[in-house]
């Protein structure tokens, strides 16, 4: 049997030559841009193969900058092909009114259980859809202001960790619902991104 | 394994992740420390475009906010650079290195002119590919060592692979392309002088340093 890391090797690097070559062959401007973020998957899989904490821990800083730099590109694209005009109002279908309460309350009601990272990112998509899919008056200042106190929160913990080790537990519950609230204002920002004057 | 950095200056060590100079890197370190102060003080150029055929000149101006935005991204190009040369762990000098990379095509893409912006776009595609080879090098050399710590692998013990080095080469050539890019001259068009030449200083320093790297490891 061929062990498990050199296979996956060899399929990481496969794709890549798919991507590469998809991309070799792409003329289009947009398209192109979506074929690299192919490419960035396939980074992201490379840094997973190794399976140990320390690659959970590396996948993170890989996949931010990937995302900044996606951000920054279709950025430079948009003014490159003077798109300037935002986005109209969002569909108008009636299962986008009654869906999106429910959804997001189980989502978000799942994500407080899990806590932590996962569970920000859980709770994190219940609310983008719903911010997507209501279009709500945007409140940014509300979401920034929960985003900074939580992370204070959680390097408090991280400091409770270093200097007062006996109370680790309640450090892991200010960590764990920290980073939670942290997530999730994060990931809500997506949501209500539609061009306008304070995106 | 051979070591051409010389000898330790200094060490800051956060469990196995190092922060040290070497006489080598001290050097490259004091060079971007030099020139991002010089792009702090410095004011942009008035670039002078003569018309062919005649003795008319378009006079280029740069806007404040634009002259703002290229400041900042070269201040935070020559930062990652500096940070590159001070780590001593391979996947935080990737990190720093990516960062060069996007800071690059920022100092580019701030002038709203089409050449530009195209040139910019090019040069982003080329430096988000090129996160593959980098990435997939330093995930290489954990999955094979099970470290990341540059001084830990220059002590020997270990067998890096050889792609993984190629690798990590590759992708310090994509992201810091600007000197390999000097053909494109539209990029660096661009008026605003202090700030491009920041584009191809930080892009040798990082070059330097893998060089140091894949031979030293």
């Amino acid at each position: 049997m061929i062990p498990a890391y050199p296979l996956g090797l060899l399929v990481a690097f496969a794709s890549a030559g798919i991507a590469f070559f998809a991309l070799m062959r792409e003329t289009d401007g947009l398209h192109r841009l979506l074929l690299t973020d192919l490419v960035e998957v396939v980074t992201l899989a490379f840094i997973a193969l190794v399976g140990t904490d320390l690659a959970e821990a590396l996948i993170l800083p890989g996949l931010v900058v990937g995302v900044s730099e996606l951000i920054a590109l279709s950025e430079i694209f948009r003014i490159k092909e003077g798109y300037t005009r935002p986005p109209t109002d969002t569909l108008q279908i009636e299962v986008m009114k009654t869906a999106p309460p429910i959804l997001a309350a189980l989502l978000v009601g799942y994500g407080i259980v899990l806590s932590g990272f996962s569970g920000g990112a859980v709770a994190g998509l219940g609310v983008i859809f719903y911010f997507l899919s209501r279009n709500p008056s945007e409140r940014f200042e509300v979401i920034e202001t929960a985003s900074g106190y939580s992370w204070i929160l959680w390097i408090v913990a991280f400091f409770t960790f270093m200097i007062l080790p006996q109370y680790w537990f309640f450090a892991v519950m200010l960590a764990g619902s920290a980073i939670l609230v942290k997530v999730m204002a994060k990931m809500s920002l997506i949501g209500t991104m539609r061009g306008g004057p304070n995106a | 394994m051979p070591d051409i950095g010389g000898a330790d200056l200094f060490v800051l060590a956060f469990g196995d992740i190092l922060h040290y100079f070497t006489p080598y890197t001290a050097t490259l370190f004091l060079l971007a420390l030099l020139f991002t102060g010089l792009v702090i003080v410095a004011r942009p150029e008035g670039q002078i475009d003569i018309a062919f055929g005649g003795d008319a000149y378009y006079a280029k101006q740069t806007t404040v906010p634009e002259m703002r935005f290229r400041r900042f991204m070269a201040i935070a190009c020559g930062l990652a650079s500096m940070g590159a040369m001070a780590s001593g762990d391979l996947f935080n000098f990737t990190l720093f290195v990516s960062l060069v990379g996007i800071t690059n095509v920022g100092i580019v893409a701030a002038v709203k002119s089409r050449h530009v912006l195209n040139a910019a776009y090019e040069y982003g595609i080329v430096a988000m590919v090129a996160t593959l080879p980098l990435f997939g090098g330093a995930a290489l050399v954990l999955g094979t060592t099970g470290t990341l710590s540059v001084p830990a692998l220059a002590a020997g013990g270990y067998a890096v692979p050889l792609v993984a080095k190629i690798l990590l080469g590759l992708g310090v050539v994509g992201e810091g392309m600007a000197p390999f890019y000097a053909a494109k001259a539209e990029m660096f068009r661009a008026p605003g002088a202090p700030y491009v030449i920041m584009c191809s200083l930080s892009s040798l320093l990082i070059f330097l340093r893998v060089v140091e790297i894949v031979i030293t490891i």
